[in-house]
């Protein structure tokens, strides 16, 4: 009943009440989550792909209905398609047993790490479609009609936050490159 | 990113909404353009001039009322499948009406085929015919994708499937008002073939439409 009244604020947009909405709801979306998945990074993101997908679709909460089926039906869908991209991944893979074996690469882990968490940082500074964009269809190499679908972005809209979240990185991390006092080859 | 992180920046600058109306109320708004886009080409092609000898032809009748009601089913359906809440039986709605329908649609195909053989499948006219088919149902899909178009991306395929099948049932109700080219083999072949093309598309381009913000 509580969280219907906030639904309502929040669809005339009340930013208080979302939050308050959404940190109130995140244990359900997390039981619901890890009741699919058994992974606890693949259940966090299904718990952002919910909460994406629930941002888009505010506006078909009917506050003469509750609100927990509501919200719980879109938390179990986007689990479900996690789990479906996470098995097809798991069937495209190949298990390299020397994978042990092949030498790593030249630069010292100390440099790799310091190049880690300057992309780290820089991916964080992008804007939130960007950064979603980003780990849908470049880190998670979905296909662009899965990435709209888990989003709730359109294929447009993903190939344009894709294309302007590269171009960003690439501007950031060369404009680091050029200014930072540690020599790159 | 922290799902924190991501809880504070969808909360910050939240823009505010207008509410959805309910699926009833968008399936009273698809069935208005379903009529006016049927009273349109009835308006510019005319009514076939035998209709009122084939309505007091039982099994035309029969067929017109099996299709309308599985297009009107299949629309209340796939509105009510678009609200994330809505139970997933509301899905079943439309098959009983839908399984006559296309079995009758069907049988008729395969009694004149037995009665006329394969001599009257004539491509000439049934080329137009099916424009005449895909011209109805493109408006009446698109009006569906419309409506369905900020719904949930929640069960995209079996609405846009539903859509598609609501555009094509009425669309064939259109056809057998207007259509002047009598329900031989071809014909009825190509209102199969219609009606899958139409439901095909949706099931392809829905998801889509439905994924746009």
């Amino acid at each position: 009943m509580r969280w219907s009244a906030l639904m309502v604020a929040v669809q005339s947009g009340d930013e208080r009440a979302y939050d308050r909405l959404l940190r109130e709801i995140l244990p359900l979306l997390r039981g619901i989550a890890l009741a699919r998945l058994r992974d606890a990074a693949e259940a966090e993101d299904a718990i952002q792909d919910a909460l994406l997908t629930l941002h888009r679709v505010r506006a078909t909460y009917d506050p003469a209905r509750p609100f927990t089926p509501w919200m719980a039906a879109i938390a179990e869908r986007r689990a479900l398609d996690r789990g479906r991209s996470r098995g097809r991944r798991a069937a495209r893979e190949v298990k390299v047993e020397a994978a042990e074996h092949i030498p790593s690469p030249a630069a010292p882990e100390a440099e790799r790490g310091l190049a880690r968490a300057e992309l780290r940082a820089a991916i964080g500074a992008l804007p939130v479609s960007q950064q979603t964009a980003l780990k849908l269809a470049k880190i998670e190499e979905l296909s662009l009609m899965e990435a709209s679908a888990r989003s709730g972005l359109s294929v447009g809209a993903l190939k344009v936050a894709t294309h302007r979240a590269m171009r960003n990185l690439r501007k950031r991390l060369g404009a680091l490159d050029a200014t930072s006092c540690r020599p790159r080859s | 990113m922290q799902t924190e992180e991501l809880i504070a920046q969808l909360s910050s600058g939240l823009t505010p909404v207008r509410r959805l109306p309910g699926p009833w109320i968008l399936a009273v708004r698809w069935l208005v353009v379903a009529i006016a886009v049927i009273a349109l080409a009835t308006a510019a092609f005319g009514l076939r001039r035998d209709l009122a000898a084939r309505l007091a032809d039982s099994s035309d009748l029969r067929q017109m009322i099996a299709a309308g009601l599985a297009g009107v089913l299949a629309a209340i359906s796939a509105l009510q499948l678009s609200f994330p809440d809505r139970s997933a039986n509301w899905g079943l709605l439309p098959i009983p009406a839908t399984g006559f329908w296309v079995g009758d649609l069907g049988w008729g195909c395969l009694r004149d085929l037995i009665e006329s053989g394969f001599d009257r499948m004539n491509l000439e006219t049934s080329v137009p015919c099916l424009a005449f088919i895909l011209g109805f149902g493109l408006p009446l899909s698109l009006a569906m994708a419309l409506l369905v178009r900020r719904a949930a991306p929640v069960r995209s395929l079996p609405v846009a499937l539903l859509g598609g099948l609501a555009a094509a049932s009425l669309t064939n109700v259109g056809m057998m008002m207007m259509h002047p080219v009598d329900a031989a083999a071809t014909v009825l072949a190509w209102h199969g073939l219609g009606v899958l093309i139409t439901v095909g598309g949706s099931a392809l381009l829905g998801p889509r439409v439905m994924g746009s913000p």
